[in-house]
């Protein structure tokens, strides 16, 4: 069973406002996906509702292929919207709570500590930590017990730059050694650096979802220009290279299918006697996508 | 079971308002006990003395340890509950694996070590002062009425679940605690009121005040000066719920049992079904 998670149809009303409608996802093994979409997009409301904190309204999810019980929560790590733990109890003493519950040795404590850079303030109580000190232990209680899966909404909120760049690098840390990891985000850089996969999320629903790089290739734009235009156009249509394809005088303006790269065309070129005076490649980079996707980003709908 | 103990502990015994309230509550007991036996008023045919013998003192010091239970360890209950509201630390711990059932254990093994700590400062304090006052002590006159224990800290029980469902539905310290004593000495007792006389007496104040009756020493003599002083007869006292009720003590620690049981499936139901 590759399945991580699967979501079905998942759907959170809050009174008459629509925070997540009809959402399905499936995220498997080693995917480190991320959960992109503007504020109020319904990130938290889904991370909550995996993390059993809150109730759907409809729909359901599978936790590691089965119906999700407390138990499957105790294989996650997860941080969720802001960490919470006893302000009065130490580092220690709460993380501790959290090794009861998981069944772990305490053992763990002192390794995640150290991965979060908290070792020295192991008896501080919590609520002496600055914003990104909580942060970082939100993120130490999330890798306790080294977890199947982790689930993280917005894990570098707070952190100075290299807090964010050991945070990033501490995910990809994880996905190397082959964990999933759920990443709700809307800093589009952040999952573009770290995610295999993305789901855009707006006002509730998935608009878009695959891989990172199909998202990111998909819409490449290439510019050639070339001695035998007409030729070549005829070469390439015939040879089932070509998405879009548009002449623009003695430019050719096009977009390729999936399976071919601009690679494979300079190859293809060249192979068949073309001279590419010109080929340039105008990436449209996910940001652009993500703001088409999400733009004119309606107030969450209201339940009729 | 062991490790929801644990985990219980640890958030409890680090917890400054639950060590200065279960300590206050250790040396105001004491102390409300030692300055009652310094208080002497002679009314012909009693003996102050006579409530801090065995067995009496087991009466009149389960009902002094009664107003602790509804001061003291119910808003214990609506603290540590509370907090767990308010510093979002439930959800913490569901997010983890923990079930909301087993979260509500943990809270049951608070209430039964509290209440059993309650029992043994009755024990304690009980035994000294029964032993400093009784001349000829008995194993029968010790042992006679200390059932009273095992009906404290039933009462205890039922004034720290009664509590535990106040503070599960209001989810916020300041307003459970508010409520709570609202409901105990304002709402019920007004309610009671407009209602017929048969059912008055089964209302959850009525029965777990009434498991540790006022002793009938003070009773006697405050209902005897109130009927000299105002001419009001015995009758309005019943009513308004201030004398002891005439439920047999085993109807009331049965219909507490039920009422305990009633007050935690409301608290189960609860915890359940809300979003954290
Ligand atoms: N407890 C609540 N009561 C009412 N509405 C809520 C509640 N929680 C969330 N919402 C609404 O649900 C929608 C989705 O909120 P959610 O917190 O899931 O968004 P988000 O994607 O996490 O946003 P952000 O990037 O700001 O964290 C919003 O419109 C929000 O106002
Ligand atoms: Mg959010």
């Amino acid at each position: 069973m590759n399945e991580v998670l699967k979501i079905s149809g998942l759907t959170k009303y809050y009174g008459k406002i629509v925070a997540i409608d009809d959402l399905s996802l499936t995220i498997e093994k080693g995917n480190v996906y991320g959960i992109l979409g503007p504020n109020g997009s319904g990130k938290t409301t889904t991370l909550s509702i995996i993390t059993n904190i809150i109730h759907p309204t409809k729909g359901n999810y599978t936790w590691f292929g089965e119906k999700p019980t407390p138990a499957s929560l105790q294989r996650i790590g997860s941080l969720v919207e802001t960490p919470t733990f006893y302000p009065y109890l130490s580092l220690y003493q709460n993380l501790q709570i959290i090794t009861r519950i998981k069944s772990l040795p305490d053992a763990g404590i002192n390794r995640v500590l150290g991965e979060t850079n908290l070792l020295v303030r192991k008896h501080s109580r919590y609520n002496t930590l600055s914003l990104g000190m909580k942060q970082r232990m939100g993120l130490a209680a999330a890798l306790l017990g080294d977890p199947e899966a982790l689930v993280l909404d917005e894990p570098t909120n707070g952190l100075d730059p290299e807090g964010f760049a050991e945070v990033r690098e501490l995910i990809l840390r994880e996905a190397h050694n082959g964990k999933t990891i759920i990443l709700a985000s809307h800093i589009l850089d952040e999952v573009e650096k770290v995610c295999s996969h993305v789901a855009i999320l707006k006002t509730g629903k998935v608009v878009a979802a695959g891989r990172v790089s199909d998202l990111l290739t998909k819409d490449d734009v290439i510019r050639i220009t070339t001695d035998k235009p007409n030729e070549l156009y005829e070469a390439l249509v015939r040879g089932g290279w070509i998405k879009t394809i548009n002449r623009e005088g003695n430019e050719l303006v096009l977009t390729l299918v999936k399976e071919k790269s601009s690679g494979d065309l300079n190859e293809f070129a060249f192979k068949n006697g073309f001279v590419l005076e010109k080929i340039e490649i105008v990436k449209q980079s996910l940001e652009s996508q993500f703001l088409e996707l999400v733009k004119e980003t309606n107030p969450n709908s209201i339940k009729s | 079971m062991k490790k929801l103990l644990q985990i219980e502990l640890i958030k409890t015994l680090n917890n400054s308002t639950f060590r200065v309230i279960l300590i206050l509550h250790f040396f105001l007991f004491l102390l409300l006990i030692y300055v009652s036996t310094k208080i002497e008023f002679s009314v012909p045919g009693f003996s102050t003395q006579n409530m801090f013998m065995f067995p009496n003192v087991w009466t009149l010091i389960s009902w002094f340890a009664s107003w602790f239970n509804l001061l003291f360890l119910g808003i214990i209950i609506i603290v540590l509950t509370g907090n767990e509201f308010s510093y979002k630390t439930l959800r913490m711990q569901i997010m983890n694996g923990l079930s909301r059932e087993n979260f509500l254990f943990g809270k049951g093994f608070i209430i039964l070590l509290i209440a059993i700590w309650g029992m043994l400062l009755i024990l304690l304090a009980g035994s000294v002062t029964g032993i400093i006052f009784t001349s000829e002590i008995s194993f029968q006159k010790v042992l006679d009425k200390s059932y009273l224990l095992l009906v404290y800290f039933i009462q205890a029980i039922g004034y720290m679940c009664f509590a535990l469902m106040v503070v599960s539905i209001f989810r916020n310290n300041a307003l459970s605690i508010m409520m709570y004593l609202l409901y105990f000495i304002m709402i019920e007792p007004i309610f009671r009121l407009f209602l017929p006389k048969v059912i008055r007496p089964f209302f959850p104040v009525k029965i777990l005040s009434g498991l540790t009756p006022v002793p009938e020493f003070i009773s006697i003599t405050s209902n005897s000066t109130l009927i000299t002083s105002s001419g009001k007869s015995q009758l309005d006292f019943d009513s308004i719920g201030i004398l002891p009720e005439s439920i047999p003590l085993l109807t009331s620690l049965i219909l507490t049992i039920v009422y305990i049981s009633l007050f935690i499936l409301v608290v189960f139901t609860i915890i359940k079904r809300t979003d954290l």
